[in-house]
């Protein structure tokens, strides 16, 4: 080891900062805002066990409401089948072919009455005849909606009760005073 | 650093990374000379070298819970400091723009006074582009290997070993064209 080596050592020995150097750190630190979670940090704490229950609490209720919605939702599409009778969700060809179109409900009334009918008054026919057929089948759909509204309240009566369970656990398990 | 001592330490950081004040405290404590140090030899001003130091402390705050261990602690604290510094360095342009010819020669002999020679190489090392003048600095004051350097600095290793070659030789030139009657 040469003399500069060691002169060079004691020429970038270690300084000590002043006395308060900790103290004005530390203030600073507390003065400073709470950083904000980054997004990945959002998202992790999201899976940390007591919101995780929340989610599958959350996730399970969605669920249990979309498929309500759905039952709801094909049951009431019956309803509006324009044939007048209670059709499945996916129709057959048949009854693809049986459907009454708006261009084929002129061909069938333009004959009976030689004055031309205008265009709103077909219109209007056809929407009788709807209303005709759905009260026509109304004490059987309604029947059927019913039992569907039963089922979606029952989905989300059990939604509410766990989701009271889950609130009623989380909160046992929070810090106690 | 021995098992007991690695231990607090390692204890220290878990705690402050918990938010434990006084823990964070202690690993400020402990640190504050080699981050303050380090600036103040590379910026050559104690007050700059301060705010500095306290903005390593607060970035380290901030990044407590990727700390590892204490040697990563140390590794960390290291860098961060010496990027910040040549950075610091290079925003303010405060390398002096003078010449090494331009330093100021001894008036007196090493014999006569050590804290004059101190200062001399101080100033000499002054003159070194950042890089040079960092390598120097983690060699001489943190009495680090160039392989550690190299780690630091995110530099090749023969890097450093040039940069280490050409700022000696070039301190000892200018030394001995001063100080002609000392062997360095």
């Amino acid at each position: 080891m040469s003399r500069l080596d060691d002169e060079l050592r004691n020429a970038f020995k270690r300084q000590q900062p002043p006395a308060d150097f900790t103290a004005r750190v530390l203030e600073r630190i507390a003065r400073q805002p709470e950083p904000r979670p980054s997004l990945w940090q959002r998202l992790a704490a999201l899976v940390e066990p007591p919101k995780m229950r929340w989610v599958a609490i959350g996730v399970t209720a969605a669920l249990l409401i979309a498929i309500g919605a759905a039952q709801y939702s094909r049951l009431a599409n019956r309803v509006v089948d324009d044939t007048g009778k209670l059709s499945q969700a996916v129709p057959t060809p048949e009854e693809k072919k049986a459907v009454v179109k708006p261009a084929e409900i002129d061909v069938v009334i333009t004959p009976s009455s030689p004055a031309a009918i205008p265009k709103k008054h077909t219109l209007s026919l056809k929407r009788h005849q709807l209303a005709a057929a759905r009260v026509e089948k109304a004490p059987e759909m309604k029947s059927e909606a019913e039992a569907a509204k039963d089922k979606l309240m029952l989905a989300l009566s059990i939604a509410s009760s766990t989701l009271n369970d889950a609130q009623k656990a989380v909160h046992d398990d929070g810090p106690k005073p | 650093m021995d098992n007991a001592t690695g231990a607090r330490l390692d204890d220290r950081i878990e705690r402050s990374a918990l938010g434990d004040q006084l823990a964070f405290e202690q690993i400020v404590t402990q640190h504050q000379g080699m981050v303050f140090s380090m600036a103040c030899h590379f910026l050559r001003d104690r007050s700059l070298a301060e705010e500095l130091a306290q903005e390593v402390f607060l970035s380290l705050h901030q990044n407590l819970h990727s700390i590892k261990s204490p040697e990563h602690l140390t590794f960390w604290l290291r860098k961060v400091t010496s990027h910040r510094c040549i950075d610091q360095s290079r925003r303010q342009k405060l390398r002096p723009t003078v010449s090494l010819e331009d330093v100021a020669e001894p008036a007196a002999s090493a014999s006569e006074n050590d804290l004059f020679l101190s200062e001399m190489l101080r100033r000499v090392v002054d003159t070194l582009p950042e890089k040079a003048r960092m390598v120097v600095i983690l060699r001489y004051q943190e009495d680090l290997e160039p392989t550690e350097i190299a780690r630091v600095l995110d530099m090749p290793l023969n890097t450093v070993k040039s940069h280490l070659r050409r700022s000696l030789s070039m301190l000892r030139d200018k030394l001995s064209r001063t100080l002609g009657e000392v062997t360095l």
